[in-house]
């Protein structure tokens, strides 16, 4: 990722600029000129309603190997092969499985309909081939117990399908990928429309709360780097995990504004229980108009019964 | 966006004026006494700050009216899990139930442990959020005041000088708010039916009007005052009041209580796989 890196390095340098404008203006340069937003008390301005949808993997495909970008040609064809390969509105082969599978036809999903932004062809951009790092030996005896899971009980099934939470870090899903920040003097807020999660994040170098509370999201806290904010979160339940991780996941979040629609979101996994090494991917995050919703989903997860009872009558009929 | 914003400051400036006029001229019931003024917000759009977490102190979320101790419903219990006594927080202490609604809220006392939305742990709606015995955070900004709340994690946006309307039924309904001097009164509509205002089955339909009104009178005491209003429920609208208090610990913070995991075995035990 040698393009993102160099792009790093000159917002890097242009956070050091920012600093001494501050006090002069109050308003931060960005790379390219423009003054970046900043609050009423100075801050980097992050607030808004950013959406994550994406249609660029979070992995880089086989296929796509030693190419850390697209061009724009590339990225319109891949944009228009993937519209075409999701598209749930299609019905032929009525009556087989596949076409069953497309009862959430495309009106339900929301996975968005681009690549982002930076072309990049994988949203993993640490280790370089864009592939999360293998699993240590433990990890690995994790992941293969977790695939073995069936339908007992709900303690087998997801914590998005038992609506607890989608939880950390945020990566795009099919559908509901709007964020809402917020800030205050000594808070930034991201609102999850989807579990209706508000995490509340200290920026005043307050310490981490005991590990002895450990909890779904974690325990987080920020500060500014610059025009960045980096934020730690530690603590996490041993119930909750990303991609096989423990609870001693040390998940390390940076948010930089990069332009007036655009908010750089960056996470690193730091977990040597499961991974062989620390990894870290990127997702521009887009400003958008749509407005966040309540989303109940506990209240009606008729799912979750619908499927114990499924199991249940099919262990009968055996 | 850009719009919305310049609506905002130009709104503001209009609410300021009045401000000054209605602790001037007319302090109605509920609102800062003029010796107190509260801290400006951190915005400088001349708002009173009400951002903190915040936590009523009362025994409501048992039973809004009055009420004398009692025992509680599981007899392994004891004394540690039954039911304190308040002095109830509703105003003149009556709720006029038409009398079809009186009767189904006796029926919803009697069958508590069955029907109250709490026990399943769905999300509690507005008022009750307020008054459970958990504390909720104000974030205020001045487009967008998010109310987030420990319980379940709820949590709620109010949008501030706003006309938008829900596009469906909440659970925590959808809120509008303005500044009345240094009053924030919040405007609440598109409930669903199934909440309830407490665990002494006190309960409304999904035609529920709530209009909040938050009046900061000293640091650290917020007066709360909710008048409900369901003309399918309730003869008249009613009110209810009391304070709520800042948490004033240096570490204060939201914990979690996500508490589906903990009515799983309650609401999904007979599905489980038989040993």
């Amino acid at each position: 990722m040698a393009i993102f890196e160099r792009r790093s390095k000159v917002l890097g340098a242009a956070a050091g600029v920012v600093l001494v404008s501050v006090t002069l203006a109050g308003q931060a340069p960005a790379s390219h000129g423009k003054p970046l937003p900043r609050t009423a008390w100075g801050d980097p301005d992050l607030q808004g309603i950013w959406s994550i949808a994406t249609i660029t993997p979070f992995e880089r495909p086989a296929t796509l190997a030693g190419k850390p970008v697209l061009t724009e040609e590339e990225a319109a064809e891949l944009e228009k092969q993937t519209l075409k390969t999701s598209n749930q509105d299609r019905r032929d082969g009525a009556g087989t499985d596949v076409d069953l599978a497309r009862a959430y036809n495309d009106f339900w999903w929301d996975r968005g309909t681009k690549v982002v932004s930076t072309r990049q062809t994988s949203l993993v951009v640490d280790p370089p081939d864009g592939r999360v790092p293998a699993f240590t030996v433990e990890g690995q005896k994790r992941a293969t117990a977790r695939a073995a899971r069936g339908y007992d009980s709900w303690e087998d099934r997801s914590l998005w399908e038992r609506c607890i939470t989608r939880g950390l870090p945020m990566i795009p899903g099919p559908y509901n990928n709007n964020y809402q920040i917020l800030q205050t003097p000594g808070y930034v807020v991201i609102l999850h429309e989807m579990i209706h999660d508000a995490r509340i994040i200290p920026l005043d170098g307050r310490p981490h709360i005991s590990p002895a509370i450990r909890q779904w999201f974690g325990d987080s806290r920020g500060r500014w780097e610059g025009n960045t904010l980096v934020v730690d979160t530690k603590h996490f339940t041993d119930k909750v995990s990303f991609r096989g991780s423990t609870e001693d996941l040390h998940l390390i979040e940076r948010f930089t504004r990069t332009d007036a629609s655009t908010v750089r979101y960056e996470f690193t996994i730091d977990d040597p229980k499961t991974f062989t090494k620390k990894w870290t991917a990127a997702i521009p995050m887009t400003n958008t108009d749509e407005q966040i919703f309540e989303y109940a989903c506990h209240e009606g997860n008729y799912g979750m019964v619908n499927l114990l009872k499924g199991a249940r009558v099919l262990e009968q009929s055996k | 966006m850009r719009i919305r914003i310049r609506g905002a400051i130009v709104a503001g400036g209009a609410a300021l004026a009045l401000a000054v006029l209605s602790v001037a001229v007319i302090p109605t019931a509920g609102q800062a006494p003029a010796t107190y003024k509260a801290p400006r917000s951190p915005f400088k759009d001349g708002k009173p700050d009400l951002n903190g977490i915040w936590q009523a102190n009362n025994s409501a979320n048992w039973d809004v009216q009055g009420h004398a101790a009692r025992q509680g419903p599981v007899l392994e219990l004891g004394a540690a899990f039954s039911i304190p006594a308040g002095l109830g927080v509703v105003e003149g202490n009556d709720i006029p139930y038409q009398p079809w609604a009186a009767a189904k809220k006796k029926e919803n006392a009697a069958n508590w442990l069955t029907l109250d939305p709490e026990i399943k742990c769905y999300m509690p709606g507005i008022p009750r959020a307020t008054y459970m015995p958990y504390p909720f955070q104000i974030v205020q900004t001045p487009t967008h005041i998010l109310m987030a709340y420990e319980f379940a994690s709820a949590s709620r946006t109010i949008y501030m000088n706003s006309k938008d309307e829900s596009p469906a039924d909440t659970w925590m309904g959808w809120s509008l708010g303005r500044w009345e001097g240094d009053t924030l009164v919040i405007d609440v509509t598109s409930f669903n039916d199934q909440t309830w205002f407490d665990r002494a089955g006190n309960f409304h339909s999904e035609a529920l009007h709530v209009v909040e009104r938050y009046t900061p009178v000293s640091r650290d005491v917020l007066q709360y005052e909710v008048t409900i209003e369901d003309p399918k429920v309730f003869t008249r609208p009613w009110k209810m009041s009391m304070p709520l208090y800042r948490r004033v610990e240096n570490n204060a913070q939201l914990l979690e209580y996500k508490c589906v995991e903990f009515v799983e075995e309650l609401m999904y035990g007979h599905l489980r796989k038989k040993k």
